[in-house]
C-alpha cells in the first residue's frame, strides 16, 4: 500500500506525461484512429445493429420462435415468410433473430467471462513472476489437460441444464488461452523503462497492471477476442447438440446451421441463411477486431 | 425389443466438427494474411485430395468380396443375448448366435435351426426338439442339449437382470424360479433327454412357443468362454469381445471398434456354412440417419437402418429401386413414468394422449406411411384389433385436465420429455411440446441421450416421459401385452393393475381357443388404455435404403433378415 502523498504524485505525473506527448487520452487517440478506418466501422456498425435486432426481437419477431404450422411445413422464402419456413413450419426469419439472442448473448458474454479471468490472471502471473507465477501456470496446465466435454458434463450434472451456466462453463474454459497470452506479453512488458520508472516512483502493483501493463498488452487480447468469440458461437453449437447445451424449441445460429445441414438438399434455404447471418457476424469481428488492434497500440505510428 | 429408429452420437460430432472446422480454417486464413498465393495453394491442396479419392466404394468391394456393409443405427449397447433388449443389438446377435428354430424371412413360418425337428404333443404342452448331431459352436465343439438347459438357467439368473426372462415365462416353472420363488431350477421345465434331445414341457399351451424360440433371449452361449471370463450370472463380463465370443451361428466376430464397426466372418464350423454365402458383415453404429443416407448414396453402405423423412418423397421420385417401405409389427409411443407426481393422475395422462394430432404426425412429419395409433397393438397382429382407447379430442382433454386440478395448464409442473439422440425422434418431440403447449397449455423442455445412456435412465426410472418403440419380437399380439404386467423388464412405467396380469399372464394363455384368447387380451388392453401408462403415437413402417445387389432379403412385417440366405449380386 502506497501512501497517499506518492499516488497522487503518480496521478500527476501520469497524466502529464499523456499530456506532454499528445494531448489526448489512450481512448480518445484510438476512437480517432479507428474512425479513418473504414471496414472497421462497417464492422462495429453491422454488430451494433444485430445487437439491436437480437434485444428488439420479442417486438420486431413477426412469428413466435416455436409457432408450427405442420399442415404448410418447409416453404422457401415468400412474401408470407420471407426466409422460409423449417421442417415444422416455423417461420425461419423469426428463429434467426432468436437464435441471434442465443448466439450472441453466447459469445458476449462467455467471451467477456474468459476476458476478464484470462487478462487478470496472465497479468498477475507475468508481473508477480517467480514462484507465484509458476503456480499460476501450472494449475492453468493442469485445467488445459482436462477433457473439456468432461468438465462441462460435469458442471452440467451438478448445477443442472441451465443456459446461464452454459455461457460461463464456456467461459471458464476459454480464459486458458487468454491467461497465456497476456502472461507472454507481461513478461516482456515489465522489462520496459516505464514499467521500471513506474516501480520506482512507487506505484502499487495493482495500478501499474490497470494503468501500463494491461493497456499495452491490449493488441493480441482484443485479436484473440475476436477470434474467441466465432469459436464459442460454435461450441455453443455442438453442446447444445450433445444434449448440454440449449434445448428445443429455443435456437441459436449454430443449432440452426447444425439442423440445416441434415436437409441442406432439400431445403437450403434452412442452411443458407442461417449460415449467412453467423458469416456476416464473423466478418463484421474480424474487421472490428482488426480496426482495434491497430488503433489501441500504443506503439503504433502517430499521425 | 426397444426400437432406435429413426437414428444419431459419433457421427452427429463429426458433422458439427464440420462446420466448426471449417470456420476456424476460415479465420485463421483471414487473420494470418492476406496473402492470395497461399490460399490459393490450400485450395488446390484439397482439390487434389478429392482426386485421390476415388478409388473403389464399399458396395463394389463388397460385392466383389461378399461382404455386406449394414447401416446398425446405434452403436450395440452389448452382444450378450442375455442382458441387452435392442433392435440393433438384434441384427448383430442373429448373425452371431443360433436358437432351435429360426424364421422363414418371407412367410415368418419356423424353419428348422439348431434343432433339426421337433415333436409337439397333442395337449401342446411339451416339445421335444432333435439336435443336429453336426451342429458345432465356432471353437469346434459340439453344440448339445446340455448347452440350452445351461444357456436357459443363466438367462433366468435373477441377479443378471435380464430383462427379457419373461420370454421364458411359457416354460413350466420358469416365472418361479426367475423371481426366486423356486431355489432350484430342476423343476422347471427344461431337460437335456440326451446329448441331442431337448424337452421343453410348458406350463400352458402356447401357440407362439416355436417364435419365442427364435428370439435372442433364448439363444444358446457357449459355457466354458462365459465361466472363463467371469462368473455367469453377472453382467459385464468380457467374454462378448472379439476374439473371445464363441457362438453357434453363421458368423464369428472378428472386430468390435467402439463408435465405429462391428465386423462379423463366415463361421467354418456352422453346419449349413455351404450354404452361408456372404463371406462377412459390416455393422456401423451410424446414429445420424443424414449421414448414413450420404453414405448409402457414397457406395459405403449395402442397407441403411433408416432414412430420415425429409428424403423419402426425393427417393420416391428419383430412385424408388433403392427405397423399401413395408409394413413394420412396431408401435412408437410416449412412456409415462407414472410415479412422477403430476403425472400419476390417470386424467392427466388421457389428457396428453387426447391432445396429440396424430394425423398430422404422420404426413407431415414420418411421412413414411405410418398409421396413427389410438391402440398399443398394432392393427390386425395375427387377426387381432383392439378397439381404440382414445381419440384426438383437445377440448375433452382440456376438461380432464381441468378437472385434475390444472385448470388451463394453470400449476402443472414443467415436464421433460427424454429422446434417444435422432433428428427424426427431436422434430416429433419438438412437435409434441408444441402441441401440448397449445392444447393445454403446459410446459415441457427436451432432454436426448445417446442410445446406451437412455436405456439406462429409462430402465432405472430417471426419466418423466420418454419416446419408446416396440417391435414386435414375434407376430402375435402377446408379444406387445405380455410387457406391460407388474415388474416386468420393460414395463418400466411403475404401473400395474392385477387384473390386467391376471389376464395377461393367466386367463390369456389357459384359454382353448384362439376366440377366447383374444377377447381376453382385447379385455386387458380395454384396461392398458384406459389407464393409459404408454401414449400410443403411430404404428411404424420400416423404411430402408437396400442397395439392388442385395438378393435374398425379402420383406417382412418383422423387418426380419436371415443373413445365411443373402448373397450380393452386382449388374443388372
Amino acid at each position: 500500500m502506497s501512501s497517499p502523498g506518492s499516488t497522487d504524485i503518480a496521478t500527476n505525473l501520469n497524466a502529464e506525461v499523456h499530456d506532454a506527448e499528445q494531448g489526448t487520452s489512450l481512448w480518445q487517440d484510438a476512437w480517432h484512429r479507428l474512425r479513418k478506418n473504414k471496414m472497421a466501422l462497417a464492422g462495429l456498425f453491422v454488430l451494433i445493429l444485430l445487437s439491436l435486432l437480437a434485444l428488439l426481437t420479442p417486438w420486431i419477431a413477426p412469428y413466435g420462435y416455436e409457432d408450427q404450422d405442420l399442415l404448410l411445413g418447409p416453404t422457401p422464402p415468400s412474401a408470407a415468410h420471407w426466409l422460409g419456413t423449417d421442417t415444422l413450419g416455423r417461420d425461419l426469419l423469426t428463429r434467426i433473430l432468436y437464435g441471434g439472442r442465443v448466439s450472441l448473448a453466447v459469445g458476449f458474454i462467455a467471451t467477456a467471462v474468459a476476458l476478464v479471468i484470462g487478462v487478470l490472471y496472465g497479468t498477475i502471473a507475468g508481473y508477480l513472476g517467480g514462484r507465484v507465477d509458476a503456480t499460476m501456470m501450472r494449475l492453468v496446465d493442469i485445467l488445459y489437460a482436462l477433457p473439456f466435454m468432461i468438465f462441462i458434463i460435469l458442471l452440467m450434472v451438478i448445477f443442472g441444464r441451465n443456459i446461464l451456466l452454459l455461457f460461463f462453463a464456456i467461459g471458464a474454459v476459454e480464459w486458458l488461452t487468454m491467461a497465456r497470452i497476456v502472461r507472454g506479453q507481461v513478461q516482456s512488458l515489465r522489462q520496459q523503462e516505464f514499467v521500471e520508472a513506474a516501480v520506482s516512483l512507487g506505484l502499487s502493483p495493482w495500478r501499474i497492471m490497470r494503468r501500463h501493463l494491461i493497456p499495452n498488452a491490449l493488441g493480441p487480447v482484443i485479436v484473440y477476442t475476436t477470434l474467441t468469440i466465432p469459436n464459442v458461437m460454435l461450441l455453443e453449437a455442438f453442446l447444445s447438440f450433445l444434449g448440454l447445451g440449449i434445448q428445443p424449441p429455443q435456437s441459436s445460429w449454430g443449432v440452426l446451421i447444425s439442423y440445416g445441414v441434415e436437409t441442406m438438399e432439400e431445403y437450403p434455404w434452412l442452411l443458407i441463411f442461417p449460415g449467412l447471418v453467423l458469416s456476416i457476424t464473423l466478418f463484421a469481428l474480424n474487421f472490428l477486431g482488426d480496426g482495434l488492434r491497430d488503433a489501441l497500440d500504443p506503439r503504433a505510428s502517430k499521425d | 425389443m426397444d426400437a432406435d429408429n429413426n437414428k444419431m452420437l459419433a457421427t452427429k460430432a463429426q458433422t458439427l466438427f464440420h462446420p466448426i472446422g471449417f470456420f476456424q480454417s476460415m479465420l485463421s486464413q483471414l487473420t494470418l494474411s492476406q496473402s492470395m498465393p497461399r490460399l490459393l495453394l490450400v485450395v488446390l491442396a484439397a482439390l487434389a485430395l478429392v482426386a485421390c479419392g476415388d478409388r473403389e466404394s464399399n458396395i463394389e468391394a463388397g460385392n466383389r468380396e461378399q461382404i455386406l456393409h449394414w447401416g446398425n443405427g446405434s452403436e450395440p449397447q452389448e452382444l450378450d443375448p442375455h442382458i441387452v433388449t435392442g433392435v440393433p443389438e438384434h441384427h448383430i446377435i442373429v448373425a452371431l448366435l443360433e436358437g432351435l428354430v429360426a424364421k422363414d424371412p418371407a412367410t415368418l413360418e419356423p424353419i428348422p435351426a439348431a434343432a433339426e425337428r421337433w415333436e409337439i404333443n397333442a395337449e401342446g404342452t411339451v416339445y421335444t426338439f432333435y439336435l443336429r448331431e453336426n451342429a458345432r459352436w465356432s471353437n469346434g465343439d459340439p453344440v448339445t442339449a446340455e448347452d440350452f438347459v445351461w444357456s436357459w438357467w443363466r438367462g433366468l439368473q435373477p441377479s443378471l437382470g435380464n430383462l427379457y426372462n419373461y420370454m421364458y415365462f411359457p416354460i413350466l416353472n420358469a416365472e418361479a424360479y426367475a423371481t426366486g420363488k423356486l431355489d432350484d431350477f430342476e423343476p422347471v421345465g427344461v431337460k437335456a433327454l440326451d446329448a441331442h434331445t431337448l424337452q421343453v414341457t410348458l406350463a400352458n399351451p402356447t401357440p407362439y412357443f416355436l417364435q419365442l424360440l427364435d428370439h435372442y433371449s433364448m439363444f444358446p452361449v457357449h459355457r466354458a468362454t462365459i465361466e472363463q471370463f467371469g462368473n455367469p450370472a453377472e453382467r459385464g463380463s468380457r467374454w462378448t469381445r472379439a476374439g473371445n465370443f464363441v457362438g453357434n451361428g453363421p458368423f464369428v466376430l472378428s472386430q468390435w471398434d467402439l463408435n465405429r464397426v462391428v465386423a462379423v466372418t463366415k463361421n467354418p464350423n456352422y453346419w449349413d456354412a455351404t450354404q452361408v454365402k456372404l463371406k462377412g458383415i459390416r455393422f456401423y453404429p451410424t446414429e445420424n440417419a443424414s449421414t448414413e443416407e450420404r453414405m448409402f448414396r457414397a457406395g459405403q453402405l449395402h442397407v441403411t437402418g433408416s432414412l430420415p423423412s425429409d428424403k423419402i418423397a426425393v427417393y420416391k421420385d428419383k430412385a424408388p429401386e433403392h427405397l423399401r417401405i413395408s409394413p413394420y409389427l412396431g408401435t412408437y409411443f410416449y412412456r409415462i413414468n407414472t410415479t412422477v407426481p403430476q403425472l400419476k393422475d390417470k386424467r392427466v395422462r388421457r389428457a396428453l394422449a387426447m391432445s396429440i394430432d396424430r394425423k398430422q404426425i404422420v404426413e407431415r412429419i414420418t411421412k413414411g406411411g405410418q398409421i396413427p395409433a389410438y391402440a398399443f397393438t398394432p392393427t390386425n397382429t395375427l387377426g387381432y384389433t383392439a378397439e381404440d382407447g382414445f381419440n384426438f379430442d383437445p377440448e375433452a382433454a382440456r376438461a380432464l385436465l381441468a378437472e385434475a386440478g390444472y385448470p388451463n395448464g394453470e400449476g402443472f409442473p414443467t415436464t421433460e420429455i427424454l429422446y434417444n439422440t435422432s433428428e427424426g425422434h427431436r422434430k416429433l418431440a419438438v412437435a409434441v411440446q408444441q402441441m401440448w403447449k397449445r392444447e393445454l397449455n403446459i410446459d415441457i423442455t427436451l432432454n436426448n441421450q445417446d442410445w446406451k445412456v437412455y436405456l439406462d435412465s429409462e430402465s432405472s426410472g430417471n426419466f418423466q416421459i420418454s419416446r419408446a418403440g416396440w417391435i414386435g419380437d414375434y407376430v402375435d399380439p402377446n408379444t406387445f401385452l405380455d410387457m406391460w404386467i407388474k415388474d416386468g423388464g420393460n414395463n418400466r412405467t411403475g404401473w400395474s393393475d392385477p387384473r390386467y396380469d391376471d389376464l395377461v399372464l393367466n386367463k390369456s394363455p389357459a384359454a382353448a381357443v384362439r376366440e377366447e384368447r383374444y377377447r381376453h387380451f382385447r379385455e386387458a388392453e380395454a384396461i392398458l388404455l384406459d389407464e393409459l401408462p404408454i401414449i400410443p403415437v403411430y404404428f411404424y413402417t420400416s423404411v430402408h435404403l437396400t442397395h439392388h445387389s442385395v438378393k435374398g432379403m425379402p420383406g417382412n412385417l418383422l423387418d426380419y433378415a436371415l443373413y445365411k440366405r443373402i448373397y450380393l449380386q452386382a449388374g443388372e
